[in-house]
């Protein structure tokens, strides 16, 4: 007999790509801005943001607060619940791999 | 003038203040006891609680039951490395720490989010305690359980023996009025003897704790210092700021006790060589490294499994997202701040915020007791570390070792005395190899996460998602992963190809591949040859795949 796959495994894998999304983007984001404004440059025309140099504030300090906001987003809206189903009674034996 | 020169006065007013070492009183010891004293009770606590049902379920997993704080502040990667080897390669190389540490901006949704709910979901339908276990029933083979055991076994001593140096030395600095601060040659017989103390102190706490708990014991543990981390970052954090003349003070004052490099990327050398802390190379390796090492790490496998249920996770992600923004982003900040009031601490940058956290509160009315707490939160991250890497390590042992091959039928009283004769194996041995501590703390660690992730990484994901995926696939993906990582450490280390002048400047390097770190590489054949070689083999029963994937009937 055929069965259906779970539908939580369909929830796990769309939700698994869209976060190596979200990775990618910062990724992308964070060293392309740290590393075009903050390598290699001379300090005289360095400029502060609220105290952090201004790669920093805008490559890590911005993407870190977007990706905070993002993440709260996706647990409180995109993430599904599920039945993660029962467990075995007695786990002092070896279970069902023994 | 260079703007940066006008701030040299006011760098060397607080360098001579820095200078006088600050007397700690009882306090920072009176937190500290308090603290272990606090620990004790969870520990008694969770033995209560763990009582009810089975002993394995109960002591190592926690009967499946917790909840979203205790899972969020719990399951990644806080450990010694966040107080002691993060913090020492700010201070030592500036402000791009900022982006080698980046990547945590996504740690908690990746960490959660990637394997998460299906994870949790597989432990269940395999009945699997431990992650040998899961991999031993998903594919049906005892001999990928038995080399999962092994693996873990490895990785988490690496890991162990990096934080008992790291809780010893925040005992060495917290012992009342003992001059820690000061960086004489005749302090130094007198700090070796305290270090060594402080070393048998913290492996008596947190192997007896952890003896009595389990991993209930740990993850309460874990959370009441996470806790306790938070409001320690915020208050030193104020007190560094305040300190240092504000952030941007702070910021051109290490400018100017260091160099440029400071401030750029990639990164300040102190021996003004051409090495360089963070290339570009590797700046997008860390963020695989940090990010991938925590979804593939054994430990926050193990912590996934014991999640409630789906609703936890969810919860998870946003908490700890809030969690990690309060403490990563402020610690950078208070390193520079550190990197201004200290000028110098001579070779021992691991000490820096334990240092910052004495110095700054010294003049404040009980700020000892302050110092303490702030002091108390680096020892409860690295007693949690080490406890959970405890019930890891033991629950390999026991469950997949002792039970397997000695014992099958043993009873609770016997899986109990195995639980702890392990934990006291492994803390004994991390003491004898802690007795003289390496330095950089951060070098183990990245080594046992690059290490754990190349081999778990892949084969967790084939696992959860790929049908198709075999035993002789998995084995070929652990074992080439491990072996990638492996052999480019010790390449690096043995010095066995020319010196490459990238990374941390320690002596147990990896050699960087065309400049990109050893789990990029890793995971790359890892995952190739997993997926040529399920390819290449016959596919696993279908019966076995449809209880792992397919929705199952109702019990009558």
């Amino acid at each position: 007999m055929t069965r259906k796959t779970d539908p939580l495994v369909y929830s796990s894998i769309r939700e698994a790509i869209l976060v190596t999304g979200i990775w990618l983007a910062a990724a992308i984001w964070s060293i392309s801005v740290c590393y075009t404004m903050g390598y290699h440059r001379a300090t005289d025309d360095l400029k502060l943001v609220l105290g952090f140099p201004d790669w920093v504030f805008w490559g890590i300090v911005i993407p870190w607060s977007t990706c905070t906001v993002v993440s709260i987003v996706f647990g409180l809206i995109f993430v599904r619940d599920g039945d993660l189903g029962k467990d075995i009674e007695d786990a002092d034996d070896l279970g069902l791999g023994g | 003038m260079n703007a940066l020169t006008q701030f040299v006065t006011a760098s060397n007013i607080l360098a001579a203040d820095a200078a006088a070492p600050p007397s700690v009183g009882w306090g920072a010891m009176t937190m500290l006891i308090l603290f272990i004293a606090g620990s004790m009770c969870i520990g008694v606590f969770a033995n209560m609680t763990t009582q009810k049902g089975g002993f394995m379920k109960g002591f190592f997993l926690g009967n499946r039951g917790l909840g979203a704080w205790a899972l969020a502040l719990t399951a990644t990667i806080q450990s010694g490395g966040t107080f002691m080897g993060f913090p020492s390669l700010v201070y030592s190389h500036g402000w791009i720490v900022a982006l080698w540490i980046g990547s945590y901006m996504v740690v908690p949704i990746t960490g959660f989010g990637i394997l998460g709910k299906r994870l949790a979901q597989l432990s269940r339908r395999t009945g699997a305690i431990t992650v040998p276990d899961l991999f031993r029933t998903r594919f049906n083979s005892p001999a990928l359980g038995f080399t999962c055991t092994l693996f873990i076994l490895l990785y988490l001593s690496f890991m162990m023996f990096a934080q008992f140096k790291a809780g010893a030395i925040v005992i060495q600095l917290a012992w009342p009025n003992g001059g820690e601060l000061s960086l004489s040659e005749d302090a130094v017989s007198v700090s070796e003897t305290r270090y060594h103390i402080g070393l048998i102190v913290f492996a008596v706490t947190v192997v007896g704790y952890t003896l009595m708990g389990g991993f209930l014991a740990a993850v309460w543990t874990d959370l009441f210092q996470s806790l306790l981390m938070f409001v320690g970052v915020v208050i030193l954090l104020v007190a560094s700021l305040n300190a240092a003349g504000g952030l941007e003070n702070a910021t051109r004052v290490s400018v100017a006790n260091t160099g440029p490099g400071f401030a750029t990327g990639p990164g300040f050398i102190a021996d003004g060589s051409s090495h360089e802390f963070l290339p570009l190379s590797l700046a997008i390796s860390f963020f695989v490294v940090w990010i991938w090492g925590g979804v593939g790490a054994p430990a926050g496998l193990v912590r996934l499994m014991a999640s409630q249920n789906t609703s936890v996770i969810r919860r998870s992600i946003y908490l700890l997202s809030i969690y990690n923004m309060g403490i990563y982003l402020p610690l950078i900040v208070i390193c520079v701040c550190g990197r201004a009031l200290i000028p110098s601490l001579d070779g021992k940058t691991d000490q820096i915020i334990p240092r910052m956290a004495i110095m700054t509160t010294s003049h404040w009315p009980g700020g000892s007791f302050v110092a303490g707490l702030i002091l108390a939160a680096p020892f409860g991250a690295v007693m949690a570390t080490v406890s959970s890497y405890l019930v890891v390590l033991s629950s390999g042992v026991v469950r997949d070792i002792y039970q397997r091959f000695i014992a099958p039928n043993a009873d609770r009283n016997q899986l109990r005395r195995a639980a702890w004769g392990t934990m006291i194996v492994a803390g004994l041995i991390s003491v004898a190899v802690s007795w003289y501590p390496v330095t950089y703390l951060q070098a183990f660690i990245v080594f046992s996460t690059s290490g754990a992730a190349a081999t778990f990484l892949v084969p967790a994901l084939m696992a959860c998602y790929w049908r198709r995926a075999t035993t002789a696939g998995i084995f070929a993906s652990m074992i080439s992963g491990a072996m990638t990582v492996l052999v480019l450490y010790l390449i690096g280390i043995l010095n066995l190809l020319p010196h490459q002048a990238i990374g941390a400047a320690t002596g147990f390097r990896p050699w960087y591949l065309w400049g990109f770190d050893p789990l990029i590489w890793g995971i790359l054949v890892s995952g190739t040859s997993g997926i040529l070689i399920s390819l290449m083999t016959m596919p696993m029963d279908e019966e076995l795949i449809s209880r792992m994937f397919d929705e199952q009937p109702e019990a009558p």
